[in-house]
C-alpha cells in the first residue's frame, strides 16, 4: 500500500471477498444450476422437459417417501414453534440462576446431531434397557425394539430424535431474542394491569415474531431434507424399515444404486421447490417483512 | 394462585429437562456395564470402570482399529475446512458489509439463497462436479465442500454490518492505512467474536456431517465418525440379529455402541459447552441485533 | 504548513444528489476556518473531500500547491478529528494515538517522544494505559485530537466533534481547541452546525446552505453585513426577525412600511443600501435583528424613533438582559429561506407561515431593567441604524 495513484473507491473491498467466489460458485450457485439442469435432461443430456418429474412421480415409492416426510416435517415445526417458544417465554418470565441451568440442560443434546443421536435413540427406543421402557410399553404398546419402530410410529420418532438435538439451540436463540426487547415495555405492560401470560403472549410472542419465522423457515427446509435418522434406523433395524423411506433417501438411492441421477435431481428440485414454497408462506403467514415495528 | 403458576412452571420445565438429559446420562453410564446387565439392572446404576475398559478394547479391535481412524479424520476434515473457512468467509463478510463494488448485493444475495438451500439438495451434483474433477475419494472431496460456509460468510457480514462504525475504518484510512491494513490492524482484531462463533458453527457442523461423507466416500478407512458410527452398527449384531457370527467374532454390543456414541461426541462437546455464551452474544446480542 | 483550496468543487452523487455546488472557497495558511449550516448542507462532504474520503466530481482541491483529487487521504498529510472520535476500542490511549506513528515506521524513541508531549498538552497522562470504553465523553476527544497533533500534519480536519459532549464541556472544549491551534499554527478546517461555535471560534467563518457557499469572512461581517436573508437569519441567536414591509414614497421621502410602523429611509440608510430607493412600490423583506429593539419606556428620545406596537407574549429573564417575545400587527416574512431556517431549529410551524398572516411574533432583547410582564401592551423602540433589507424573491441584501 503507496500506491501514488488512488483505485477509485468503487471496487473498495472486493479483494477481501474474491478468494470467497470460487467457493460460492463451486458449491453453491454451480450445484444448484446443475441439478435444474440434470433435473430436465436424460442421461444423455437431452432436454426431456418435465419426464424426469413425472417419472417419478409415478414411482411407487415416491407418494409414500412425501407423505413421510410431510407427517415428519408437520410434527417436528409444530413441535419447535409450540415448545421451544413455550419454554423460552417460561424461563424468561422470572430468569434466574435456575433459568440459565435450564437452558444449559436444554441445549446440551444439541452436541449429539446427527448420527450419534439416532444411535442413543436407538437405545431409547428399546424396551429391553430405555429407562422410558413404561412409556414404550403403554404409548407405543411396545415390547421389543422392532415394536417400537413400527412403520406408523416412524414420523413421530424421528421428529422426536430432531426435536431432542435441535431444540435447545433454537431456546436459546428465542431467549436471547426475548432479552432484546426493552424492560420497561414490560413495566409498562404490568402498570397497564397485565398478568405474566397477558405479557407473554400479548407482548413477547410478537415482538419475536422474526426469529420464530427464521426457525420456522430453516427447520421447514431442513425437514424435508431427512436422510440421517431413517438411513440410520434402517440400517439398524434391517429389513424393516426400508431404505427409501424419506424423500431424500429415495433420491439416494436412484443415484448410487440405479444410476439415475436425474431421476434424482429432479426428487432434490422438488425438495428445493417445497423448501422455498414453505419459506415464502411462512413469511407471508407471520409478516416477517412487513415494514418493521 | 402465584405458587401455584409457579409449581406449574418449574414443573413443565423440569419434565422437559428430564426428557433432554435423561438420554444422555443413560448414554454416560451404559459402557460402566456388560451387555446384559443394560437389560437386567436399572438404567441409571452405575457398573464399574472395568467394563469401561473392556468396551473399549473391544471397540478398538473392531475392524483393525478403524474407530480410533474415524475419530482422526473427523478432526482433520473438521479442523482443516474450519481453518479455511476461517480465512475465506470472515475477510468476505468484511468486504460485504463495508465494501463497494459492483455486485456486492448480488453475492450477498445469492449467499442467502444458498444458506437457505440445505446441503442436502447439493451433495448430489457436487459428487458430479468433483467426480469430473477426479477428486472423488481423496479428502479434498470432503474438506473442500465442508469450507464454503455461506452462513459463516452471513454471520460476519452481519457482525461487520452492525458493530463496527465505518468512521473507524475511516479513521484508520487517515491516520494511513492501505486497504489491507485497515482490516489487519482495525477490522479484524475487533471482530474477534464473530470469528468464535464462525470457528464454533463451522466446526460442529463439519463434525456432525453425515449426507457428504455417506456420498463421497466408499473406503471406509476414511470414513468420518458420523458414517463410521452407522457402519458400526450395521456390522454387528446388536440391534441387527441377521449380522454376526461367520468366523469373525466381533464383540461389538450394546456398550462398545454406547462407548462409541459417547466418544464421538465428546469433542465437540467440549467445543459446544465451552461456546454457550458467546453462542447468545453474538447471535442476538451485538451481532444479529438490528 | 500549507493553504488549502477548492476550485470549483463539486459533489454529486449517484442519484444526482448535489451535495456540493461550484464550491470557491481559499483557506489560508494557519487560518482557523469555519464550515457552518444547517444539516444537509455540504459542510461534512466538503470537508470529507479535503480528507480523501469522497470523491469530487467537478473541480479541484489543493493543499498547498499539490492538487490532491487523486491523492488517498494517508498521502495527504492531513489529519482527522471524527464526530464520533472513531477510536480504536482494542488499543488503549497511547496505542491510540501513536497508531499513525507506528503506521509510518516512526523510530520508537521519536514515538514516545511525540506521544508523551500530546499526552501533556492535551492532559491524558494518566490516562495513557486505558482503553476508550473507560472514558469519558471529553476525555475521549481529547484522545481523538492527541491521535491529530501527534503526526503534525499539515491540516487538521474536525468534524463536529463537540457535538456529543454537554454544554458546559462543549464551552471550555471551545476554547481549548482554539487555544491549541493558536499555539500550533496549523491550517485547520472545523465543520459545525452550531452558529455559536462558528462566531467564537473561527478566524473566517463559511456558511454553506444546499451545498452552495453563500457568505464567507470574519465573524463580525457575517454578524453586520449578512450578504442574504439566509446568512442573516442564520447567524445570532436569538434569531434576526423577518417582516414583510413595503417601501413607499411620502413627500420626497422614502418610507419603509411594515403594519403601521413607518420607518423613514433617510439619508443615513439610503447611503448605505442605496439600491432600496428602486423598490418603491415593491416589497422587501425588513430583517430586525433582537438586539435592535428595546423598551421604549427606556429609551430617550424615542418619541422620535420608528415604534413597533404589540403585546408581550412571553417573558425571558436572562439576568443581563430579558427576551420578550412580543406579538405586533405586522406581517412575517415567508419566504424559502425562513421555513428552511425554522426547519433547522426543529420548529415544525412551518405551515402557519404559509399564507397571508397579519400577525408575527418578534423576540427583542431588552435591559434587564424593563419592567415588561407577559400581556401588557407594549411600546418597542427601534434602532434605524440596526436595520438590514432583502429582496423577497432573490434573498439577496438590498
Amino acid at each position: 500500500m503507496g500506491a501514488t495513484r488512488k483505485r477509485g473507491p468503487q471496487l473498495r473491498g472486493l479483494p477481501f471477498v474474491l478468494p470467497y467466489l470460487p467457493f460460492l460458485i463451486l458449491f453453491g450457485i454451480a450445484p444448484m444450476v446443475y441439478a435444474l439442469d440434470l433435473a430436465f435432461t436424460d442421461a444423455g443430456g437431452g432436454w426431456v422437459g418435465v419426464d424426469n418429474f413425472t417419472r417419478t412421480y409415478n414411482d411407487f415409492r415416491f407418494m409414500p417417501a412425501m407423505k413421510h416426510v410431510l407427517i415428519y416435517t408437520t410434527v417436528w415445526l409444530g413441535a419447535l414453534m409450540v415448545f421451544v417458544v413455550a419454554l423460552a417465554l417460561l424461563l424468561h418470565g422470572r430468569a434466574s440462576r435456575a433459568s440459565s441451568t435450564f437452558r444449559f440442560l436444554y441445549y446440551l443434546p444439541g452436541a449429539l446431531a446427527g448420527a450419534a443421536a439416532v444411535l442413543v435413540w436407538l437405545f431409547m427406543l428399546d424396551p429391553t434397557v430405555s429407562p422410558a421402557s413404561f412409556l414404550l410399553h403403554h404409548v407405543l404398546g411396545a415390547d421389543f425394539f422392532a415394536q417400537s419402530i413400527a412403520p406408523g410410529n416412524l414420523p413421530y420418532l424421528f421428529a422426536m430424535m430432531a426435536f431432542w438435538t435441535g431444540a435447545g439451540g433454537w431456546i436459546v436463540v428465542m431467549y436471547g431474542a426475548l432479552n432484546t426487547i426493552p424492560p420497561d415495555l414490560e413495566q409498562a405492560a404490568r402498570i397497564d394491569g397485565a398478568n405474566a401470560i397477558q405479557i407473554a403472549l400479548r407482548l413477547k410472542l410478537p415482538l419475536i415474531r422474526k426469529w420464530i419465522a427464521y426457525m420456522l423457515i430453516l427447520s421447514f427446509a431442513t425437514g424435508t431434507q431427512l436422510f440421517v435418522e431413517p438411513e440410520i434406523v434402517q440400517h439398524a433395524s434391517f429389513g424393516l424399515v426400508p431404505d427409501t423411506w424419506s424423500a431424500n433417501q429415495l433420491a439416494y438411492q436412484l443415484a448410487f444404486r440405479f444410476a439415475d441421477f436425474n431421476g434424482a435431481a429432479a426428487i432434490a428440485v422438488d425438495l428445493l421447490a417445497i423448501g422455498l414454497i414453505g419459506a415464502v408462506v411462512i413469511v407471508m403467514r407471520t409478516g416477517l417483512f412487513r415494514a418493521d415495528d | 394462585m402465584r405458587a401455584l403458576g409457579l409449581g406449574v412452571r418449574t414443573a413443565i420445565l423440569l419434565t422437559f429437562a428430564v426428557f433432554f438429559i435423561a438420554p444422555v446420562v443413560w448414554l454416560l453410564l451404559a459402557p460402566t456395564k456388560s451387555d446384559e446387565a443394560l437389560i437386567t439392572s436399572s438404567p441409571f446404576s452405575f457398573g464399574d470402570f472395568d467394563h469401561v475398559a473392556l468396551a473399549w478394547k473391544h471397540l478398538d479391535a473392531f475392524s483393525d482399529h478403524v474407530y480410533r481412524r474415524w475419530i482422526t479424520n473427523t478432526l482433520y476434515y473438521a479442523l482443516s475446512a474450519t481453518a479455511i473457512t476461517l480465512v475465506v468467509s470472515v475477510p468476505a463478510g468484511y468486504g460485504l458489509a463495508l465494501g463497494n463494488f459492483p455486485g456486492r448485493k448480488l453475492v450477498l444475495s445469492a449467499t442467502l439463497v444458498v444458506m437457505i438451500m440445505p446441503a442436502a439438495a447439493l451433495v448430489l451434483p457436487i459428487f458430479l462436479e468433483l467426480n469430473a474433477l477426479h477428486l472423488i475419494g481423496s479428502s479434498l472431496s470432503i474438506i473442500l465442500p465442508f469450507a464454503f460456509f455461506p452462513f459463516g460468510v452471513y454471520l460476519a457480514y452481519l457482525y461487520y454490518a452492525t458493530a463496527i462504525p465505518r468512521d473507524l475504518l475511516d479513521a484508520a484510512r487517515v491516520d494511513g492505512c492501505g486497504e489491507l491494513q485497515t482490516f489487519l490492524r482495525v477490522a479484524l482484531p475487533l471482530a474477534k467474536p464473530v470469528v468464535a462463533l464462525v470457528f464454533f458453527f463451522s466446526f460442529v457442523s463439519d463434525w456432525n456431517n453425515f449426507f457428504l461423507p455417506y456420498v463421497m466416500l466408499a473406503d471406509s478407512n476414511q470414513y468420518p465418525i458420523t458414517v463410521g458410527l452407522s457402519n458400526l452398527l450395521s456390522s454387528t449384531p446388536s440391534f441387527n440379529p441377521s449380522v454376526g457370527g461367520g468366523g469373525q467374532s466381533v464383540n461389538i454390543f450394546k456398550p462398545e455402541l454406547a462407548l462409541a456414541t459417547l466418544l464421538a461426541v465428546v469433542p465437540v462437546a467440549i467445543v459446544f459447552v465451552l461456546s454457550q455464551r458467546a453462542l447468545v452474544r453474538g447471535l442476538v446480542g451485538g451481532g444479529v441485533k438490528e | 504548513m500549507a493553504n488549502v483550496t477548492f476550485d470549483g468543487v463539486s459533489k454529486v452523487f449517484g442519484d444526482g444528489t448535489r451535495a456540493v455546488d461550484a464550491l470557491d472557497l481559499e483557506i489560508h495558511d494557519g487560518e482557523f476556518m469555519v464550515l457552518v449550516g444547517p444539516s444537509g448542507c455540504g459542510k461534512t462532504t466538503a470537508l470529507k473531500m479535503v480528507a480523501g474520503l469522497e470523491e469530487v466530481s467537478v473541480g479541484a482541491i489543493r493543499i498547498g500547491e499539490r492538487i490532491v483529487n487523486d491523492l488517498t487521504p494517508k498521502q495527504r498529510d492531513i489529519a482527522m478529528v471524527f464526530q464520533s472520535y472513531a477510536l480504536y476500542p482494542h488499543l488503549s490511549v497511547r496505542d491510540n494515538i501513536a497508531f499513525p506513528l507506528k503506521l509510518k515506521k516512526t523510530r520508537k524513541d521519536e514515538i514516545d517522544r511525540r506521544v508523551r508531549e500530546a499526552a501533556r498538552i492535551l492532559d491524558l497522562e494518566p490516562y495513557l494505559k486505558r482503553k476508550p470504553r473507560s472514558l469519558s465523553g471529553g476525555q475521549r476527544q481529547r484522545v481523538a485530537m492527541g491521535r491529530a497533533i501527534v503526526r503534525e500534519p499539515s491540516v487538521f480536519l474536525m468534524d463536529e466533534p463537540l457535538s456529543n459532549l454537554d454544554a458546559k464541556l462543549r464551552v471550555q472544549m471551545r476554547a481549548d481547541i482554539k487555544r491549541l491551534q493558536s499555539e500550533l499554527e496549523v491550517t485547520t478546517i472545523y465543520v459545525t452546525h452550531d452558529q455559536v461555535e462558528a462566531m467564537t471560534m473561527g478566524h473566517r467563518v463559511a456558511v454553506l446552505r444546499k451545498g452552495e457557499l453563500q457568505q464567507v469572512g470574519p465573524p463580525e461581517d457575517l454578524y453586520q453585513r449578512p450578504r442574504n436573508m439566509f446568512v442573516g437569519g442564520f447567524i445570532g441567536s436569538p434569531a434576526m426577525n423577518m417582516l414583510a414591509a413595503t417601501v413607499e414614497q411620502r413627500n420626497g421621502t422614502f418610507e419603509v412600511v411594515a403594519g403601521e410602523t413607518r420607518i423613514e429611509a433617510g439619508g443615513e440608510i439610503l447611503a448605505t443600501h442605496p439600491a432600496l430607493a428602486s423598490y418603491e412600490g415593491r416589497e422587501v423583506v425588513l430583517g430586525i435583528r433582537p438586539e435592535g429593539l428595546e423598551d421604549a419606556l427606556l429609551v430617550d428620545g424615542s418619541a422620535g424613533r420608528p415604534r413597533l406596537r404589540g403585546q408581550a407574549v412571553l417573558r425571558e429573564a436572562l439576568g443581563a438582559e430579558t427576551l420578550i417575545h412580543f406579538s405586533a400587527a405586522v406581517r412575517p416574512a415567508v419566504t424559502d429561506e425562513v421555513r428552511e431556517l425554522a426547519e433547522d431549529i426543529g420548529d415544525d410551524r412551518a405551515p402557519a407561515l404559509t399564507g397571508d398572516v397579519e400577525a408575527a411574533t418578534l423576540v427583542g432583547r431588552f435591559s434587564s431593567q424593563s419592567k415588561i410582564r407577559e400581556g401588557d401592551a407594549i411600546d418597542v423602540a427601534i434602532d434605524e441604524r440596526a436595520l438590514h433589507y432583502f429582496d423577497p424573491s432573490s434573498g439577496d441584501a438590498i
